[in-house]
């Protein structure tokens, strides 16, 4: 006790004494600091004196070269209007100084050129962007420059609206860095060191800290953060978890616009996951053509080359259809007749069938593609009895062919070697075309199959067999293959489970498109067969088996897959809305509203619920309808459904979307439908008949709007070519700001007189101020030839401006701005009820005023 | 205003003149009774560096020094518009080195005068309001740029008549642009202020085959593809208020507002990140009663002094590359609206 006693004693002794000197030294430091800064000031100028020096004379180069040449050819070679006299050195008084008045005798005329109407510089868009955050006006003092008064006036906001500036960090200067660490390297941390220290240099206490130990693990930790360095460098992480890996594509790829870095939309977007999985590509599963050299088929060939043979021979033998799949240049084609083709042939050949069955129900533990193949196998050995028969004759005589190929393979397993020459010759013979070199082929296969035959029908009798064939097949072949299943990275497995859900369990499209150069179609196969049979089986009809299994997949998938980091998440820079709409009170600033609208339309958000909406779903509590970018399923309640109108029947009312203000949307209407091609290939023709006509927007088919100075006020838009009623012009861009925004800018627009601010819905406003189209320039009337209609386009609120009437070839364009009565300028107003009969057009058209 | 933090402090020049050197009035010449909003020397040709123009209402003078302070006036120009009032002039030439002035002022309109010829040689129309500045590249003195209240500032061949830049947009000025300047050497290079209260530094490396094509451009001036630069490399918040002149100091920055002061600063640009970084304070030289905006500074051809007027008809001379700055001279002059630039003076 007494001991320690004396040493805080003594301890609180030292730091006052310390605090004195303390004081004195941080003073000490300060000048030192300072000292040193106006040093290193002298420095600098000193140096840009030199290299402006050497500016200088370049410069002086630059300009005498040229005198030199041209000396005598150019320069003021008159004589001089006229001399004034000055005053001599020395002679003139200071304080007096006699003026002259210059008189010019003539001058030479600058001949007028036309103005053109003023106008801020502005930047096309062609879609609406989302306001950068830099862009805001909100909580900054604008200083408004006033024309008349020759004033400068601050644009003061009203109380409430001054936002605090936010208590911003403090940047530490070097100078200050050094004297915090010299300071508490010498006197400690003592609480009376870091309050002196605070108050030195102005700010908390808490920063200094903070600032200290930031310090201290810079100077510390160099060593540290080298090695940290070097571990970044190590190219892709494989060490990452997926969702890790993808958390840059997650926040900077838009979903909605299919593009990265969208303006519209903006990065950080909530991720949506539908709740119903796409189909995967079931069709590619029985791809025949090994994808390379450690596929998972090489081990299949056998059954593989079988079926292809069916499916040649079967054409020439049972002329089913007259074409010959010989002429397969197509493999996939050639593949979808194949599976076509055997299907008929086994219902035909029914004593076979009892193996196929037996077959089915017995080997559950092999894999559902395998299983397939084995059908299929099993449809080739019944009609390889038939087509037995048939090649006998020709059989026998290019068997001597065969066996010389497959000698010439030299190798002590003739059967499954013969089995990947014929696979070989199947692929050759696939993109053969005459008839001959079929029956050629054919016939020698039919030869190898004699070889292969056996085990073929060992396989479908014994069924323990296929498999084990199987397993021997991809050990003997590829053992590092299976050792390497072991070492699957956590990446790894995510991307197959991705994989799975995209292609089905097809190895060879997961290996060549989630995992190339990772892992080969072989080791995809034997992990897929390893993580298959590890999960619980269910003995099911074999056509609903491969569905199955996916779902067990997915589902085994989601369990594993971690819930997304929050933190991750929030990476980026999130451009979230922090106004929430205020329904009182937008005083006098003027918006364009769209025609038809005295209510403002809901901003659509998509929900993420899962299948059904419930009353938590943040859509149906907005008041908008789902929309297919929602996670909920397509049956859910609150989904707008599309129209089901008939051929371009969707231009009035009488279409759902058309009355919704919305346009159609390919992906949820039935029989809307965009085409690219010109109907050679037998899809829907690209424009006429048939086509939706509520999809303009979407479309862009728009017309072409010119420039030009307007006939009633400054610029005005005009059309090039005339138009029927109801035709769409084009579309009012801009950028998105919030009302509270646009409230902001609305006062500085007003008092310039000339405002591009259009309501588009409960939260957004559209300013075309300094980003938009030339639609923007088209003037307001109050007998309009076009109207502004908002349109919602694939969840997106659009302003289309249509035509009222018809209008001719470049007629100037106008449209009712409709400001509220009591917001409108006096050029917008309506007429007087007296005026309004005898106003013509030229003059209900009221003129776009403009400050200058 | 923000404090300074402790080793960053500038260095203040004291308002004590060092009378260095001497400046004497040598003549005094009226125009009529317009205000003369600009008056500038010719640097881009030696031949003509005692040859000055004026601009004042609808009308453009040329002058020449001669011995024992006679000034000539040379050629004078109206123009047929009497709205027009010219804010701002400079010198610029074909290649071949035939002397140019452009001109232009609240019409918007950029007038380029071949003074060799006395005729105009082309007219740009094309900025949305008026014109507050105009410079001269003075390593290509067929390029000029203007900045202008349309929150634009555009990049010219004079020779051409081709618009091949404009510096605006997501990152450009939101408010009138006061005043812009090319940097000494780095041709790629200029620097632009405000209403906005912002410095902005802009380089044209990416966009300079255009700069390039803009010479061997023999279509239509209309057709020329022109570029828009949307970002500026830098974006300096060193004032509070319109910053209504800037200048390059070798790679510095002079810059004023309305705060009785001209600032010298150093951008120190993120390499990273563009558009970033911080401004440091080195110098700071003090105008008293500067405290109205639109009053500019100019230099002399060599960068040593810096000479700026102020509300009460004062002028200020200093010396900008000495650490600390020294004020060489501040001269009383009665008449208002004249501005007396000592540039003659080298």
């Amino acid at each position: 006790m007494v001991s320690r006693a004396s040493d805080s004693s003594s301890k609180s002794r030292q730091s006052n004494d310390g605090l004195g000197n303390l004081t004195y030294k941080l003073n000490q430091l300060k000048k030192q600091v300072q000292a040193e800064r106006v040093v290193s000031v002298k420095d600098k100028i000193e140096k840009n004196r030199k290299k402006i020096e050497n500016d200088i004379s370049q410069l002086l180069s630059t300009t005498s070269r040229k005198s030199v040449i041209f000396a005598m050819d150019n320069g003021f070679g008159n004589m001089p209007l006229c001399k004034y006299s000055g005053f001599p050195q020395g002679l003139g008084d200071r304080d007096y100084v006699n003026s002259h008045e210059v008189v010019l005798s003539t001058s030479s005329k600058l001949s007028h050129v036309q103005k053109i109407p003023p106008y801020t510089t502005w930047i096309f868009l062609d879609k609406n962007q989302r306001m950068a955050e830099d862009q805001s006006v909100v909580g900054r003092r604008r200083i408004y420059y006033d024309q008349h008064g020759s004033e400068a006036l601050v644009c003061s906001d009203s109380e409430e609206d001054i936002i605090e500036p936010e208590e911003e960090k403090h940047e530490f200067s070097d100078g200050e860095d050094r004297i915090l660490w010299t300071v508490f390297e010498e006197h400690g941390l003592g609480e009376e060191v870091i309050n002196a220290v605070s108050q030195f240099i102005g700010i908390a206490t808490s920063e200094v800290q903070d600032r200290y130990s930031t310090l201290k693990e810079k100077y510390d930790g160099k060593n540290l953060k080298e090695f940290e360095d070097a571990g970044h460098e190590r190219g892709i992480a494989l060490e990452k978890s997926l969702s890790a890996a993808l958390d840059s594509f997650d926040n900077l790829f838009c979903r909605r616009c299919l593009l990265f870095d969208c303006r519209l939309h903006g990065c950080s977007q909530t991720l949506i996951n539908p709740s119903e999985k796409q189909p995967y590509w079931s069709e590619y599963e029985d791809d025949r053509k090994p994808c390379s050299n450690h596929c998972y088929l090489q081990a299949f060939s056998l059954s593989l080359s079988l079926s292809a043979i069916i499916t040649n021979t079967e054409g020439t033998l049972l002329h089913c259809n007259a074409e010959v799949p010989g002429a397969h240049s197509d493999i996939m084609a050639g593949e979808r007749c194949n599976s076509k083709r055997v299907l008929p042939v086994t219902s035909e050949a029914v004593d076979s069938s009892e193996v196929a069955i037996g077959n089915e129900n017995t080997d559950t533990s092999m894999q559902s593609l395998g299983k397939r193949k084995a059908l299929e196998l099993n449809d080739s050995v019944k009609v390889f009895d038939e087509i037995e028969e048939s090649l006998n004759k020709k059989q026998k005589k290019l068997l001597p062919l065969d066996v010389l190929t497959a000698s010439s393979d030299g190798i002590p397993r003739p059967d499954t070697k013969s089995g990947h020459h014929v696979g070989a010759i199947n692929d050759n013979e696939l993109q053969m075309t005459s008839k001959n070199t079929i029956k050629k082929s054919v016939s020698a296969k039919v030869v190898s199959h004699n070889n292969i035959e056996h085990n073929i029908m060992d396989g479908a009798k014994d069924v323990n067999k296929e498999p084990e064939m199987k397993q021997s097949f991809s050990k003997g072949e590829l053992p590092e293959g299976v050792l390497c299943s072991s070492e699957w990275k956590p990446i790894e497995k995510e991307l197959y489970l991705k994989g799975v859900e995209i292609f089905g369990r097809n190895s060879c499209l997961i290996a060549r498109n989630l995992l190339s150069g990772l892992k080969t179609c072989m080791e995809v196969s034997t992990y897929m067969r390893d993580s298959s049979s590890s999960m619980p089986h269910k003995s099911v009809a074999p056509s609903s088996f491969l569905e199955e299994t996916v779902k067990v997949d997915t589902d085994y998938a989601e369990q594993e897959m971690p819930a997304r980091p929050r933190l991750l998440r929030r990476r980026g820079r999130a451009r979230k809305l922090k106004y929430s709409w205020k329904s009182a009170g937008h005083p006098s600033i003027w918006k364009r509203i769209a025609d038809g609208k005295n209510q403002s339309c809901k901003q659509y958000t998509p929900c993420g619920c899962q299948s059904m909406c419930g009353k938590q779903c943040p859509c149906l509590h907005n008041g908008t309808c789902c929309e297919k970018y929602c996670g909920c399923s397509k049956s859910c309640k609150n989904r707008f459904r599309g129209c089901h109108c008939a051929k371009s029947q969707c231009r009035s009312r009488q279409c759902p979307c058309f009355a919704a203000g919305r346009e159609c949307d390919p992906d949820v209407c039935r029989n809307c439908w965009v085409s690219c091609g010109d109907g050679s290939l037998g899809e829907p023709p690209k424009r006429g008949d048939g086509q939706c006509g509520n999809m303009r927007l979407l479309l862009r088919q728009q017309q072409r709007i010119l420039l030009a100075k307007s006939d009633v006020a400054g610029w005005g838009a005009f059309l090039k070519n005339s138009v029927s009623k109801n035709d769409y012009l084009g579309e009012y861009t801009g950028e998105l700001i919030s009302h509270r925004e646009a409230d902001k800018r609305g006062k500085i627009y007003d008092r310039a007189n000339s405002s591009f601010l259009f309501d588009l819905n409960d939260q957004y406003v559209l300013d075309a101020y300094r980003k938009g189209d030339k639609l923007k320039f088209a003037n307001h009337s109050s007998n309009p030839n076009c109207f502004a209609k908002v349109m919602l386009v694939a969840g997106d609120h659009r302003v289309g401006i249509f035509a009222k009437e018809h209008i001719e070839a470049s007629e100037e364009l106008f449209y009712d701005y409709r400001y509220g009565p009591d917001q409108a300028p006096a050029w917008a107003r309506k007429p007087e009820g007296s005026k309004r009969e005898d106003s013509s057009v030229s003059q209900g058209r009221a003129k776009k005023h403009q400050s200058h | 205003m923000a404090r300074t933090a402790i080793g960053c402090e500038p260095l203040v020049g004291s308002l004590t003149p060092s009378k260095k050197r001497e400046y004497r009035v040598t003549n005094k010449l009226q125009e009529g009774k317009r205000p003369l909003y600009a008056v500038v020397f010719n640097f881009i040709d030696s031949r003509y560096f005692n040859v000055f123009a004026t601009v004042g209402g609808n009308r453009v003078t040329v002058y020449q020094c001669l011995e024992g302070g006679v000034i000539a006036a040379l050629q004078s120009y109206v123009d047929e518009d009497k709205e027009e009032s010219f804010y701002t002039v400079s010198w610029a030439c074909n290649v071949d080195g035939i002397p140019f002035l452009v001109a232009g002022g609240i019409n918007g309109i950029i007038r380029v005068i071949d003074v060799s010829n006395e005729k105009l040689h082309k007219s740009f129309v094309g900025h949305g309001d008026s014109i507050n500045e105009i410079r001269t590249q003075p390593l290509k003195p067929s390029l000029v740029v203007s900045a202008s209240k349309d929150e634009s500032v555009r990049l010219w061949n004079v020779q051409t008549g081709i618009c091949i830049l404009i510096f605006a947009g997501a990152g450009g000025h939101r408010n009138e642009v006061l005043s812009v300047d090319f940097h000494p050497s780095d041709i790629y290079r200029i620097a632009s202020c405000g209403m906005d209260n912002t410095v902005k530094i802009w380089s044209m490396k990416e966009f300079w085959t255009y700069v390039e094509k803009s010479f061997t451009w023999t279509d239509l001036p209309s057709k020329f593809p022109t570029k828009y630069v949307q970002f500026p490399v830098f974006i300096a918040s060193v004032h509070s208020n319109y910053v209504d002149c800037n200048r390059w100091l070798g790679d510095f920055i002079l810059s004023k507002s309305v705060d009785n002061e001209i600032v010298l600063w150093e951008p120190k640009m993120k390499e990273q990140s563009p558009g970033e970084g911080t401004a440091d304070i080195l110098q700071k030289y003090p105008v008293p009663e500067c405290d109205i905006w639109f009053i500019k500074f100019s230099c002399d051809f060599h960068y040593n002094a810096a000479a700026i007027g102020n509300r009460e008809g004062k002028i200020f001379v200093w010396e900008l590359q000495s650490s600390p700055p020294v004020l060489i001279a501040r001269l009383i002059c009665f008449s208002l609206h004249v501005k007396y630039n000592p540039q003659s003076v080298y």
